[in-house]
């Protein structure tokens, strides 16, 4: 459906969580992600639907694939993008974060592009600050970029997401990816299943809409997709699997284990990997089956389109 | 205030009686020398009509922390002082905290005797470990002849059991009791929230409410074996009060506190992640909170407090997670308990038992009644007044409270220690 004959905008000029999205609002983000992965693939990729704007990479934990494509993303629509590093700097020395967002804020930046450990920073800052503010990953809640690439890759290959079974595999308790990917996946209609060890699920799993897998081989049957997350081994306590190795052996991903799933199953895998504890690297390069250089790639495009309509409605706001 | 005076025509509530109709108070030389509707007022100097307003015993509070001495910009003695009159408290106890262990024999005396020059009488709890660490016992003894009010080891529990039994035995000399906060390390540790399907949605490091289940199962144990007497500090959870239930079934000397937040708020006050929210233990499910109030109806828990905690920053300006945790609360603890009034969860003197015979008996302090020959300490409330919390217009300095802009029914109108009057309210 085309916006004209819909008549509706998107209307966020902040992206938190996905819970703040509608079907609706995804369609019209995957649009603008589809023509910009055309245009990415051209050799004249820039653009100036965000000349003028500013973007801020304010990133209180390490990244190099989330900023770096954001950065990119940016970049090609125009905007001028600075990166702050804020591990190194003021809160090291003893700075809140509030008043590390009100300086920043006050020179004037139109979006910021935040990562941060914590719960709910993200929002902290949108409030504190004003700013429009687009969630690149905070704690264990939300990664919602994240989450759209994924959707989006699938929905690429398939025309929808509805209907289809697609299994997370992993870490589920310390992952925002998951929560992301629930959050849009049951949104739009797809069958979820999750498998993992007891003590990497969150404990109201069961009210999440899923169905809980504990064996592999029962999870992966008839799936559509399956997708690895990482050990979220910085957010761990303590332990909980016993092994890299034992982890492998009972729930790691190759194409012995993966023998019951939809014979064109996508295997996906948000990065960076940890190739032989979540998957076999001769899965993960299986070009056949393998998805996680085109989540990659689309992830750029993604983020284009999420910057895009967010610059869209700044400069709307702006003009009234 | 002349040196005798008489209050006429209020509500008394006195929950040590379990009284609660019409009468007054006749003060003499800072004592109650006469209650009831009929009082010889020959002998008073000054008598105030007190318009039908609640006539109760001024408010114990056994848990509120001050800033450390001379805080840029904090909350000082004359503050919380002060604060504390204008909620209706005339004795505040200080608990340490990790800015201020209250570990030093040297200078406690002094610090209580200077704190008691604001009006209210402000007593001192003493560290039950140096530095609050759980593993070498404070001087607990030279605290005690000092006049510590009873051991805590502030916000830490104590994790070593055979730590906590010698604690435990130690104190039982001095007949004090040791304020255990009661969470199981290893289930608690770092967590900001209770374990629910929304913090699990959030992703937020939280505990079980089991985990308080476990530690107090664990310090009457203890408690059986050294002796000692042990006060369950802030139970907070529908587990926590299984487990002082059955220590009470096995005969064991337990008391339990109950914080005001956990008596009138839940996790989902704190749904927004509003780092105002950010309380510890934290806030927990609605359940709990019921089973909070009913204990307090039933007289399980012995005591309110406050745990007023002002934070060095007054935006708390760290997201949720990372927030300071801890609210003001003595200005707005009567009036948010008195919600709990007007719901009808509570009747007046089940609300306010805990918050002056109970802690008086606790700590075996004469005030806290309305009887014949105890000290004039008393708090006027307007149980009908209605009023919006807004933390600028507070006596503190700072402004993190969890309370802030609710509305409220019912305020202090004014409060007196041996007999003098140390907040008067004119709004």
């Amino acid at each position: 459906m085309t916006r004209a004959a819909f008549s509706y905008d998107f209307p966020h000029r902040h992206l938190v969580s996905v819970a703040d999205l509608n079907p609706v609002d995804i369609s019209l983000i995957f649009e603008r992600a589809e023509h910009w992965r055309a245009i990415n693939r051209t050799p004249d990729k820039s653009s100036d639907a965000l000349k003028g704007l500013t973007v801020l990479n304010l990133f209180f934990e390490a990244s190099t694939r989330t900023q770096g494509s954001f950065e990119m993303a940016a970049k090609r629509l125009g905007a001028d993008v600075v990166n702050f590093a804020i591990a190194h700097s003021s809160a090291s020395k003893g700075e809140s974060l509030s008043d590390t967002a009100r300086t920043l804020a006050a020179m004037q930046p139109d979006i910021m592009v935040v990562r941060h450990s914590a719960t709910g920073a993200p929002r902290f800052l949108a409030e504190r600050t004003g700013l429009s503010v687009i969630n690149a990953g905070d704690g264990m809640h939300q990664h919602p970029t994240q989450g759209l690439l994924d959707v989006f890759t699938m929905t690429r290959h398939w025309g929808s997401v509805g209907g289809r079974r697609i299994l997370i595999i992993g870490d589920i308790l310390h992952s925002r990816v998951a929560r992301s990917n629930i959050g849009l996946l049951s949104m739009l209609g797809a069958d979820i299943r999750v498998c993992a060890p007891p003590t990497l699920l969150p404990t109201d799993i069961d009210q999440w809409g899923v169905d809980v897998f504990h064996e592999l081989e029962d999870a992966v049957t008839d799936c559509d997709a399956i997708m690895a997350l990482r050990q979220q081994k910085e957010r761990m306590s303590g332990g909980f699997i016993p092994s890299g190795r034992e982890f492998f052996h009972l729930f790691g991903l190759s194409h012995e284990t993966i023998k019951s799933a939809k014979p064109d199953v996508l295997i996906m895998h948000p990065g960076p990997m940890n190739r032989g504890v979540e998957i076999h690297t001769k899965l993960a390069d299986d070009p056949d089956r393998s998805v996680i250089m085109e989540q990659v790639e689309n992830g750029v495009a993604v983020r284009m389109a999420v910057l895009e309509l967010i610059g869209a409605n700044i400069r709307k706001e702006a003009a009234a | 205030m002349s040196s005798s005076f008489a209050i006429t025509n209020a509500r008394l509530v006195d929950p040590a009686s379990d009284y609660d109709g019409p009468g007054g108070v006749l003060v003499e030389n800072g004592l109650i020398a006469q209650i009831g509707e009929e009082l010889d007022l020959n002998s008073a100097d000054d008598i105030v009509d007190a318009g039908g307003k609640i006539l109760a015993p001024a408010l114990i509070d056994l848990r509120a922390s001050k800033e450390p001495a001379l805080t840029p910009d904090g909350e000082n003695q004359a503050s919380l002082a002060a604060g504390a009159a204008a909620g209706g408290f005339g004795t505040v106890v200080l608990a340490p905290n990790d800015h201020s262990p209250l570990q030093t024999a040297g200078g406690f005396a002094g610090m209580t005797r200077s704190l008691g020059q604001h009006g209210i009488r402000v007593l001192s709890a003493a560290a039950a470990t140096q530095d609050l660490a759980g593993e070498n016992m404070a001087e607990i003894g030279l605290m005690a002849k000092a006049g510590a009010a009873y051991v805590s080891n502030g916000d830490h529990t104590i994790a070593d059991s055979r730590v906590l039994r010698r604690v435990l035995s130690y104190s039982s000399q001095f007949d004090l009791w040791l304020a255990l906060r009661a969470a199981e390390p290893g289930l608690s540790r770092g967590a900001v929230a209770t374990e629910s399907d929304w913090s699990a949605r959030f992703g937020l490091p939280s505990e079980p409410t089991m985990a308080e289940r476990i530690a107090i199962d664990r310090a009457a144990s203890i408690a059986a074996l050294s002796g000692g007497k042990l006060m369950v500090d802030r139970v907070s959870t529908a587990d926590g009060l299984a487990a002082i239930r059955d220590a009470r079934k096995r005969d064991i000397e337990i008391a339990a506190t109950c914080a005001i937040a956990h008596l009138t708020l839940n996790e989902v006050d704190a749904g927004g992640l509003d780092s105002a929210f950010r309380i510890d233990p934290p806030l927990r499910l609605e359940d709990d909170r019921r089973a909070l109030v009913a204990a307090i109806a039933d007289g399980e828990i012995d005591a309110i407090v406050s745990d007023h905690r002002p934070t060095p920053f007054d935006d708390k300006g760290e997201p949720f997670a990372l927030a300071i945790p801890g609210t003001l609360a003595l200005e707005t603890l009567l009036a948010s308990l008195l919600a709990l009034v007007h719901d009808e969860e509570l009747s007046l003197v089940e609300a306010l038992r805990p918050l002056t015979i109970g802690p008086a008996d606790l700590l075996g302090l004469p005030q806290g009644r309305l009887s014949t020959g105890a000290p004039a300490d008393l708090v006027l409330i307007d149980g009908d007044k209605p009023w919006v919390c807004n933390p600028d217009d507070f006596q503190s300095p700072r402004g993190n409270s969890a309370w802030s802009g609710r509305r409220f029914i019912g305020r202090v109108a004014q409060t007196f220690v041996d007999g003098q009057s140390i907040h008067n309210y004119n709004g």
